[in-house]
């Protein structure tokens, strides 16, 4: 639960930012069901401890993997070794809790084994389109799968007494319809040419200029409000670059700011300007090179 | 991962542009635009469906972090918090669907993050206080205007979505007023710092000015006093939000 909340905010994708999103609540209510199982057992209500220091490293292993462009590693630990450990495990509990005097205990388990199967269902879905965004990424997801299994073999599981194998597939899959109201349907794309309109043309030829690093070409395209500071982010480019793509336009009224992604052999950049329309034709207003290689 | 994290670290697919709320405010006023979309046209309503798409979804990520940056918070709070993380979620499809129904896109409007910074405070006090009370009770002002709207111009889909969603303001302005009191108990200089944050955020960022107290047809955004009222305002703090109004800057 803490782990996804903190992730959120270091997701990009806005798919599995809202998968993390949906679920942090349910693991809180798993966590405080137990908590309030606990004093009925005779033990302090809401107070827990890790199965030992493995147990805390591996976990601690799970959250180095904080980077942006590491979501699948994040849902990987998650949603292919976590959750379905941790099914495993209430399975595998419930499967020798007595049903005469431990219902308490039972139906917890039965809610949180529904719950923790239908996540990690979205979860292998949310994966697929990421996969499918990056074909190598899904080597990427086996590995560090494999690495996170190890360390928490290490510790024998979350509780440090769980046999092998940590995970195991669901008796019974969880219903298509049940996982769906767990994903929500990643935003579409927009119509870059649309969103241009008539700095269409005028854009084609910038991003042609700053391809071949013409950049005085590109300086003379600023307007003359654009202030000195305009000419040191150009600066910062480090081109020839390969592909010069428009991967945002949003619009301020009039004006359009356009974000472009410039791939080269020294790395990706990020470029954004605004453009204001003149007499004299579309003009530069403000530049920021918002991301560089470092 | 920190406790807590550099607010430079909000992760954004590419298609979202940002840009510095003074940066964006000032290139409208430029063009004899209002600082803050009036819904005087269509594209004015897309950019307010916007702005608010982009602020649930930093509201999101706010809560998630609350959950995270705070393990020794009593766990009722955590609770409220996750609790928050789910609602803003479903905030942001809401209004996915919002800006899909205006024929709008993600991305088309530049996204101020204003409301991410004030949720990367560190005390857990400041943090509900300024997001929670601020920040929440200024979008159940917006929401109740924008159902008004909505209403006006005969879009049951906005006026229901919006009213939904409103509910579920009121619930975590209510939430900030229970832990405001809660985590602040016996510590009057932790409050203080706490409520000044709250009221700082009240003074800067009020919509323009257009914030003000009276009803609907007479003010631009009217002052949402009933919904205040039930997220745990007292008359006395509505008061003093209504005379802030009355000095407050251009932002
Ligand atoms: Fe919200
Ligand atoms: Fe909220």
């Amino acid at each position: 639960m803490r782990i996804l909340g903190g992730w959120i905010a270091l997701t990009p994708e806005v798919d599995a930012k809202l998968l993390f999103g949906r679920h942090v609540w349910d693991c809180a209510q798993h966590a405080d069901l137990w908590g309030k199982r606990l004093p009925e057992l005779r033990a302090a209500a809401q107070v827990s401890e890790p199965g030992g220091p493995a147990v805390v490293a591996a976990f601690d292993l799970i959250e180095t993997a904080e980077r942006p462009e590491q979501t699948v590693e994040r849902v990987t630990a998650i949603y292919r070794v976590v959750k379905p450990h941790l099914a495993t495990v209430y399975e595998r509990h419930l499967a020798v809790a007595n049903p005469v005097y431990e219902p308490p205990t039972r139906r917890i388990l039965l809610r949180c084994i529904e719950e923790e199967r239908r996540h990690a269902a979205a979860g292998a879905l949310v994966l697929e389109r990421l996969f499918a965004r990056d074909r190598a990424s899904a080597d990427r997801a086996r590995l560090w799968e494999r690495k996170l299994l190890d360390a928490l073999g290490a510790a024998r599981g979350v509780t440090g007494d769980v046999e092998l194998p940590l995970v195991a597939e669901p008796a019974t899959p969880p219903e298509r319809a049940s996982v769906a109201q767990d994903l929500v349907t990643p935003p579409s794309g927009f119509d870059v040419e649309a969103a241009l309109g008539d700095l269409a043309a005028p854009l084609a030829a910038h991003r042609a200029a700053l391809a071949r690093g013409e950049l005085a070409a590109v300086r003379g395209e600023l307007g003359g409000e654009a202030p000195p500071e305009a000419v040191v982010e150009y600066a910062r480019l480090v081109p020839p670059f390969e592909r010069v793509e428009v991967v945002g336009v949003a619009r301020i009224g009039r004006q359009r700011v356009v974000k472009l992604a410039l791939a080269g052999p020294r790395g990706r950049q990020v470029l954004q300007e605004r453009w204001t329309p003149t007499e004299a034709g579309w003009r530069i207003v403000t530049v920021e090179v918002t991301d560089s290689t470092s | 991962m920190d406790r807590p994290i550099a607010y430079d670290k909000l992760a954004r697919e590419d298609r979202f542009v940002r840009m510095r709320t003074r940066d964006v405010a000032n290139a409208k006023i430029e063009q004899g635009m209002p600082p803050f979309p009036d819904l005087s046209s269509e594209a004015s309503m897309r950019d307010r469906i916007h702005g608010i798409l982009v602020g649930e979804m930093q509201a999101m990520e706010g809560a998630g972090r609350s959950v995270y940056d705070f393990p020794d918070a009593p766990w009722e709070f955590t609770l409220d918090m996750a609790r928050q993380v789910w609602d803003e979620s479903r905030h942001v499809e809401t209004y996915l669907g919002l800006l899909d129904h205006l024929g709008g896109y993600v991305g088309e409007f530049p996204e101020t993050t204003l409301l991410w910074r004030c949720a990367c405070a560190e005390d857990a006090a400041a943090r509900v206080a300024g997001v929670n009370r601020g920040l929440e009770g200024l979008a159940c002002d917006v929401f109740n205007q924008l159902i008004h709207i909505a209403r006006k111009m005969g879009d049951p889909v906005i006026e229901r979505s919006v009213d939904y969603v409103l509910a579920d303001e009121i619930t975590h302005v209510r939430m900030g007023s229970r832990w405001l009191n809660e985590l602040t108990r016996g510590d009057a200089e932790r409050r203080r710092r706490a409520i000044e944050f709250q009221d700082s955020i009240d003074e800067r960022f009020n919509l323009g000015g257009q914030r003000q107290d009276g009803h609907h047809e007479v003010v631009p955004i009217s002052i949402a006093k009933d919904a205040r009222r039930l997220a745990g305002f007292t008359d006395e703090e509505i008061e003093r939000l209504v005379k802030s109004t009355q000095r407050s800057q251009v932002y």
